[in-house]
Protein backbone atom coordinates (compact mmCIF):
# COMPACT_ATOMS: atom_id res chain seq x y z
CA UNK A 1 0.00 0.00 0.00
CA UNK A 2 1.39 3.01 -1.26
CA UNK A 3 2.08 6.43 1.65
CA UNK A 4 -0.73 8.78 -0.13
CA UNK A 5 -2.91 5.68 0.87
CA UNK A 6 -2.19 4.36 4.29
CA UNK A 7 -2.14 8.67 4.71
CA UNK A 8 -5.53 8.83 3.22
CA UNK A 9 -7.19 5.38 5.37
CA UNK A 10 -5.73 7.37 8.59
CA UNK A 11 -5.95 10.79 8.71
CA UNK A 12 -8.40 11.95 5.99
CA UNK A 13 -11.01 9.25 5.77
CA UNK A 14 -13.19 9.98 8.81
CA UNK A 15 -13.96 14.31 9.32
CA UNK A 16 -13.43 13.75 13.23
CA UNK A 17 -10.14 12.23 12.78
CA UNK A 18 -9.15 15.08 9.85
CA UNK A 19 -10.25 18.08 11.98
CA UNK A 20 -8.95 17.16 14.95
CA UNK A 21 -5.81 16.69 12.96
CA UNK A 22 -6.07 19.79 11.77
CA UNK A 23 -6.33 21.78 15.12
CA UNK A 24 -3.69 19.91 16.75
CA UNK A 25 -1.17 20.31 13.74
CA UNK A 26 -2.07 24.29 14.25
CA UNK A 27 -1.48 24.17 17.85
CA UNK A 28 2.34 22.51 17.06
CA UNK A 29 2.59 25.14 14.20
CA UNK A 30 2.06 27.40 16.31
CA UNK A 31 4.74 26.58 18.61
CA UNK A 32 7.20 25.57 15.97
CA UNK A 33 6.47 29.03 14.08
CA UNK A 34 7.42 31.23 17.39
CA UNK A 35 10.28 28.95 18.24
CA UNK A 36 11.91 29.68 14.49
CA UNK A 37 10.93 33.21 14.39
CA UNK A 38 12.22 33.63 17.95
CA UNK A 39 15.30 31.91 17.37
CA UNK A 40 15.99 33.82 13.90
CA UNK A 41 15.27 37.23 15.17
CA UNK A 42 18.28 36.29 18.04
CA UNK A 43 20.23 35.55 15.42
CA UNK A 44 20.07 38.34 13.56
CA UNK A 45 20.43 40.49 16.04
CA UNK A 46 23.26 39.21 18.25
CA UNK A 47 25.15 40.89 20.48
CA UNK A 48 22.27 43.94 20.39
CA UNK A 49 19.84 43.04 22.69
CA UNK A 50 19.97 43.55 26.62
CA UNK A 51 20.26 39.74 27.26
CA UNK A 52 23.15 39.62 25.62
CA UNK A 53 24.84 42.47 27.02
CA UNK A 54 23.27 42.18 30.29
CA UNK A 55 26.55 40.55 31.96
CA UNK A 56 28.77 43.59 31.16
CA UNK A 57 26.85 45.39 33.40
CA UNK A 58 25.46 43.26 35.78
CA UNK A 59 28.78 42.35 37.65
CA UNK A 60 29.64 46.04 38.01
CA UNK A 61 26.40 46.65 39.86
CA UNK A 62 26.95 43.81 42.12
CA UNK B 1 -55.84 44.76 -61.22
CA UNK B 2 -53.44 42.17 -61.88
CA UNK B 3 -54.69 39.89 -59.50
CA UNK B 4 -57.20 39.46 -61.11
CA UNK B 5 -56.04 38.80 -64.31
CA UNK B 6 -54.48 35.53 -62.87
CA UNK B 7 -57.85 34.24 -61.64
CA UNK B 8 -58.47 31.41 -64.55
CA UNK B 9 -61.33 29.58 -64.48
CA UNK B 10 -60.53 26.69 -66.45
CA UNK B 11 -62.48 23.42 -66.63
CA UNK B 12 -60.80 20.37 -67.83
CA UNK B 13 -61.80 16.99 -67.94
CA UNK B 14 -60.71 14.11 -65.36
CA UNK B 15 -57.85 12.34 -66.78
CA UNK B 16 -58.96 9.44 -64.13
CA UNK B 17 -61.54 8.07 -62.81
CA UNK B 18 -62.29 7.28 -59.00
CA UNK B 19 -63.26 4.02 -58.09
CA UNK B 20 -66.41 3.95 -55.31
CA UNK B 21 -64.05 2.67 -52.81
CA UNK B 22 -61.88 6.53 -53.55
CA UNK B 23 -59.33 4.76 -55.32
CA UNK B 24 -58.18 6.24 -58.09
CA UNK B 25 -58.32 4.45 -61.45
CA UNK B 26 -55.69 5.03 -64.35
CA UNK B 27 -55.88 2.02 -66.54
CA UNK B 28 -53.71 4.34 -69.15
CA UNK B 29 -51.10 5.41 -66.92
CA UNK B 30 -47.42 4.08 -67.50
CA UNK B 31 -45.95 4.42 -64.40
CA UNK B 32 -42.49 2.96 -66.08
CA UNK B 33 -42.15 6.39 -68.30
CA UNK B 34 -38.76 7.96 -67.93
CA UNK B 35 -38.34 11.61 -69.19
CA UNK B 36 -37.08 12.97 -71.94
CA UNK B 37 -33.30 12.71 -72.44
CA UNK B 38 -31.86 16.59 -70.77
CA UNK B 39 -28.48 17.43 -71.47
CA UNK B 40 -28.54 19.84 -68.69
CA UNK B 41 -29.77 17.66 -66.07
CA UNK B 42 -27.27 16.83 -63.14
CA UNK B 43 -27.53 12.89 -63.73
CA UNK B 44 -26.11 11.53 -66.46
CA UNK B 45 -28.68 11.17 -68.95
CA UNK B 46 -31.74 9.24 -69.21
CA UNK B 47 -32.70 6.66 -67.28
CA UNK B 48 -34.30 6.40 -63.91
CA UNK B 49 -34.07 9.29 -61.24
CA UNK B 50 -31.35 8.71 -59.09
CA UNK B 51 -33.27 10.01 -55.94
CA UNK B 52 -36.35 7.86 -56.43
CA UNK B 53 -36.48 5.38 -53.58
CA UNK B 54 -36.12 2.05 -54.03
CA UNK B 55 -38.99 -0.66 -55.13
CA UNK B 56 -38.33 -2.41 -51.81
CA UNK B 57 -39.57 0.41 -49.48
CA UNK B 58 -42.84 0.70 -51.17
CA UNK B 59 -43.90 2.55 -53.74
CA UNK B 60 -46.82 3.01 -56.47
CA UNK B 61 -48.64 0.18 -58.46
CA UNK B 62 -51.37 -0.85 -60.78
CA UNK B 63 -53.94 -3.41 -59.62
CA UNK B 64 -56.72 -4.64 -60.93
CA UNK B 65 -58.68 -2.52 -58.38
CA UNK B 66 -57.21 0.67 -59.03
CA UNK B 67 -53.63 2.59 -57.96
CA UNK B 68 -52.28 1.23 -54.68
CA UNK B 69 -49.50 3.41 -53.11
CA UNK B 70 -48.02 0.80 -50.33
CA UNK B 71 -45.19 2.53 -47.59
CA UNK B 72 -43.58 -0.84 -45.81
CA UNK B 73 -42.56 1.15 -42.51
CA UNK B 74 -41.27 -2.12 -41.08
CA UNK B 75 -38.87 -3.45 -43.49
CA UNK B 76 -37.81 -7.49 -43.94
CA UNK B 77 -34.16 -7.99 -42.60
CA UNK B 78 -31.26 -7.17 -45.53
CA UNK B 79 -29.50 -10.20 -44.31
CA UNK B 80 -30.38 -13.48 -44.85
CA UNK B 81 -30.68 -14.50 -40.95
CA UNK B 82 -28.92 -13.00 -38.29
CA UNK B 83 -28.17 -14.33 -34.63
CA UNK B 84 -27.88 -12.01 -31.78
CA UNK B 85 -25.39 -12.93 -29.44
CA UNK B 86 -26.41 -11.05 -26.31
CA UNK B 87 -22.58 -10.63 -24.29
CA UNK B 88 -21.41 -8.49 -21.78
CA UNK B 89 -17.80 -8.58 -23.04
CA UNK B 90 -16.83 -4.72 -24.67
CA UNK B 91 -16.87 -5.10 -28.24
CA UNK B 92 -13.69 -4.37 -29.40
CA UNK B 93 -13.12 -1.15 -31.62
CA UNK B 94 -10.92 -0.34 -34.24
CA UNK B 95 -10.48 2.72 -32.64
CA UNK B 96 -10.80 2.80 -29.06
CA UNK B 97 -10.70 6.32 -27.80
CA UNK B 98 -10.29 9.05 -30.38
CA UNK B 99 -9.07 11.84 -29.09
CA UNK B 100 -6.59 9.55 -26.30
CA UNK B 101 -7.04 11.29 -23.37
CA UNK B 102 -4.17 8.62 -21.87
CA UNK B 103 -1.18 10.87 -21.69
CA UNK B 104 -3.32 13.61 -20.03
CA UNK B 105 -4.52 11.40 -17.35
CA UNK B 106 -3.45 10.70 -13.69
CA UNK B 107 -1.34 7.40 -13.41
CA UNK B 108 -2.58 7.14 -9.83
CA UNK B 109 -5.86 8.34 -8.34
CA UNK B 110 -5.12 7.72 -4.58
CA UNK B 111 -1.57 10.23 -4.94
CA UNK B 112 -4.02 12.86 -6.45
CA UNK B 113 -6.71 11.82 -3.67
CA UNK B 114 -4.13 12.68 -0.65
CA UNK B 115 -2.89 15.47 -2.36
CA UNK B 116 -6.27 17.38 -2.68
CA UNK B 117 -7.35 16.47 0.73
CA UNK B 118 -3.85 17.27 2.63
CA UNK B 119 -3.88 20.76 0.42
CA UNK B 120 -7.21 21.44 2.34
CA UNK B 121 -5.66 20.19 5.54
CA UNK B 122 -3.06 22.46 5.87
CA UNK B 123 -5.12 25.50 4.02
CA UNK B 124 -7.39 24.58 7.64
CA UNK B 125 -4.34 24.50 9.18
CA UNK B 126 -2.66 28.04 8.34
CA UNK B 127 -6.41 29.86 9.01
CA UNK B 128 -6.65 28.69 12.32
CA UNK B 129 -3.30 29.38 13.35
CA UNK B 130 -3.77 32.65 11.79
CA UNK B 131 -7.35 33.29 13.56
CA UNK B 132 -5.50 32.20 17.20
CA UNK B 133 -3.04 34.41 16.98
CA UNK B 134 -5.30 37.26 15.86
CA UNK B 135 -7.50 36.73 18.48
CA UNK B 136 -4.31 36.23 20.86
CA UNK B 137 -2.90 39.47 19.89
CA UNK B 138 -5.91 41.21 20.12
CA UNK B 139 -6.36 40.36 23.76
CA UNK B 140 -3.00 41.32 24.74
CA UNK B 141 -3.12 44.60 22.89
CA UNK B 142 -6.49 45.26 25.99
CA UNK B 143 -3.87 44.15 29.17
CA UNK B 144 -1.82 46.35 30.30
CA UNK B 145 1.49 46.99 29.34
CA UNK B 146 4.84 46.13 31.41
CA UNK B 147 5.45 49.85 32.55
CA UNK B 148 2.25 50.51 33.47
CA UNK B 149 2.12 46.99 35.42
CA UNK B 150 6.02 48.23 36.84
CA UNK B 151 4.39 51.69 37.96
CA UNK B 152 1.04 49.97 39.77
CA UNK B 153 3.61 48.09 42.41
CA UNK B 154 5.06 49.53 45.51
CA UNK B 155 7.44 47.81 47.49
CA UNK B 156 8.48 48.99 51.13
CA UNK B 157 10.58 47.54 53.19
CA UNK B 158 9.30 46.40 56.80
CA UNK B 159 12.01 46.43 58.98
CA UNK B 160 12.04 50.35 58.66
CA UNK B 161 8.68 49.75 60.43
CA UNK B 162 9.05 49.83 64.30
CA UNK B 163 6.72 47.73 66.26
CA UNK B 164 3.40 50.08 67.37
CA UNK B 165 4.08 52.50 64.18
CA UNK B 166 2.22 53.87 61.13
CA UNK B 167 3.68 53.68 57.89
CA UNK B 168 1.36 56.20 54.95
CA UNK B 169 2.13 55.31 51.52
CA UNK B 170 1.06 56.65 48.38
CA UNK B 171 -0.08 53.47 45.78
CA UNK B 172 -2.08 54.46 42.75
CA UNK B 173 -2.93 57.91 43.97
CA UNK B 174 -4.19 56.73 47.07
CA UNK B 175 -3.27 56.28 50.48
CA UNK B 176 -2.06 52.93 52.09
CA UNK B 177 -1.82 52.33 55.47
CA UNK B 178 0.48 49.85 57.07
CA UNK B 179 0.72 49.16 60.58
CA UNK B 180 3.05 47.49 62.56
CA UNK B 181 0.50 45.80 65.55
CA UNK B 182 1.75 45.00 68.76
CA UNK B 183 1.01 41.98 70.44
CA UNK B 184 -1.50 43.67 72.88
CA UNK B 185 -3.40 45.03 69.21
CA UNK B 186 -3.50 41.78 68.24
CA UNK B 187 -5.02 39.91 70.82
CA UNK B 188 -7.71 42.99 71.25
CA UNK B 189 -8.23 42.66 67.50
CA UNK B 190 -8.90 39.22 68.20
CA UNK B 191 -10.82 39.12 71.10
CA UNK B 192 -13.69 41.67 69.73
CA UNK B 193 -17.00 39.94 68.84
CA UNK B 194 -16.85 40.43 65.07
CA UNK B 195 -20.41 38.71 64.19
CA UNK B 196 -21.50 40.93 65.74
CA UNK B 197 -19.98 43.86 64.06
CA UNK B 198 -21.67 46.15 61.29
CA UNK B 199 -19.64 44.78 58.56
CA UNK B 200 -18.34 41.35 59.99
CA UNK B 201 -14.68 40.40 59.36
CA UNK B 202 -12.98 38.55 61.63
CA UNK B 203 -9.33 39.84 62.14
CA UNK B 204 -7.60 36.45 60.26
CA UNK B 205 -9.44 37.23 57.10
CA UNK B 206 -8.26 40.90 57.18
CA UNK B 207 -4.69 40.05 57.60
CA UNK B 208 -2.03 37.56 56.06
CA UNK B 209 0.70 37.93 58.82
CA UNK B 210 -1.08 38.93 62.14
CA UNK B 211 1.76 41.93 62.96
CA UNK B 212 1.24 43.29 59.51
CA UNK B 213 -2.28 45.72 58.61
CA UNK B 214 -2.25 46.64 55.39
CA UNK B 215 -4.85 48.45 54.35
CA UNK B 216 -6.33 51.59 51.92
CA UNK B 217 -6.82 54.55 53.72
CA UNK B 218 -9.97 55.86 52.31
CA UNK B 219 -13.05 56.29 54.50
CA UNK B 220 -15.62 53.55 52.74
CA UNK B 221 -18.40 56.37 54.15
CA UNK B 222 -17.31 59.18 51.63
CA UNK B 223 -13.32 58.92 50.80
CA UNK B 224 -11.54 61.12 53.10
CA UNK B 225 -8.62 60.02 55.02
CA UNK B 226 -8.73 58.88 58.32
CA UNK B 227 -6.17 59.70 61.52
CA UNK B 228 -4.31 56.78 63.01
CA UNK B 229 -3.60 56.18 66.64
CA UNK B 230 -6.77 57.94 67.42
CA UNK B 231 -10.94 57.27 67.91
CA UNK B 232 -12.86 55.42 70.37
CA UNK B 233 -11.38 52.19 69.54
CA UNK B 234 -7.43 52.46 69.15
CA UNK B 235 -7.17 52.79 65.29
CA UNK B 236 -8.23 55.16 63.13
CA UNK B 237 -10.60 57.92 63.12
CA UNK B 238 -12.32 60.11 60.39
CA UNK B 239 -12.64 63.73 61.07
CA UNK B 240 -15.32 64.41 57.68
CA UNK B 241 -18.30 62.41 59.79
CA UNK B 242 -17.00 60.87 62.52
CA UNK B 243 -16.05 57.30 61.62
CA UNK B 244 -14.08 55.02 64.32
CA UNK B 245 -12.03 52.16 63.12
CA UNK B 246 -10.78 49.73 65.32
CA UNK B 247 -7.16 48.15 65.57
CA UNK B 248 -8.34 45.93 62.95
CA UNK B 249 -9.65 48.55 60.89
CA UNK B 250 -13.27 47.41 61.10
CA UNK B 251 -15.67 50.13 61.69
CA UNK B 252 -17.38 50.26 64.96
CA UNK B 253 -18.95 53.65 64.98
CA UNK B 254 -20.24 56.79 62.78
CA UNK B 255 -21.54 56.32 59.24
CA UNK B 256 -19.05 54.23 57.30
CA UNK B 257 -20.64 50.71 56.03
CA UNK B 258 -17.79 49.18 55.77
CA UNK B 259 -14.09 48.24 56.79
CA UNK B 260 -11.39 49.56 55.77
CA UNK B 261 -10.35 48.18 51.64
CA UNK B 262 -7.80 45.39 51.59
CA UNK B 263 -5.41 45.74 48.80
CA UNK B 264 -3.82 42.81 46.89
CA UNK B 265 -0.54 42.85 48.45
CA UNK B 266 2.36 39.66 49.28
CA UNK B 267 5.45 39.37 51.75
CA UNK B 268 8.61 38.90 49.96
CA UNK B 269 10.19 37.19 52.71
CA UNK B 270 13.61 36.88 51.70
CA UNK B 271 14.58 40.64 51.37
CA UNK B 272 12.02 41.61 54.34
CA UNK B 273 9.63 43.66 51.64
CA UNK B 274 6.08 44.05 51.41
CA UNK B 275 4.81 44.45 47.49
CA UNK B 276 1.47 46.38 47.00
CA UNK B 277 -0.46 45.58 43.72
Amino acid sequence: MSISTTLYNTVFRRNSVFVTTVFAGAFAFGIGFDTAVTTFYDRWNRGKQWKDIRHKYAESEE
Amino acid sequence: MAFNGLKKAVTLSPSVRTLPSGVPAAPLLNLAARAPADPHAHASGAGPRSDVPPRWTGGVSRTSSGLVSKTFTTLSPTTPSSVRFMHTTPAVKDAPEVPDFSHYRANDNDNNRALSYFMVGTMGLVSASAAKSTVTEFLKSMSASADVLALAKVELELASIPEGKNVVIKWRGKPVFIRHRTQAEIDEARDVKWQSLRDPESDDARVKKPEWLIMLGVCTHLGCVPIGESGDYGGWFCPCHGSHYDISGRVRKGPAPLNLEIPAYEFNEAEGKVIIG
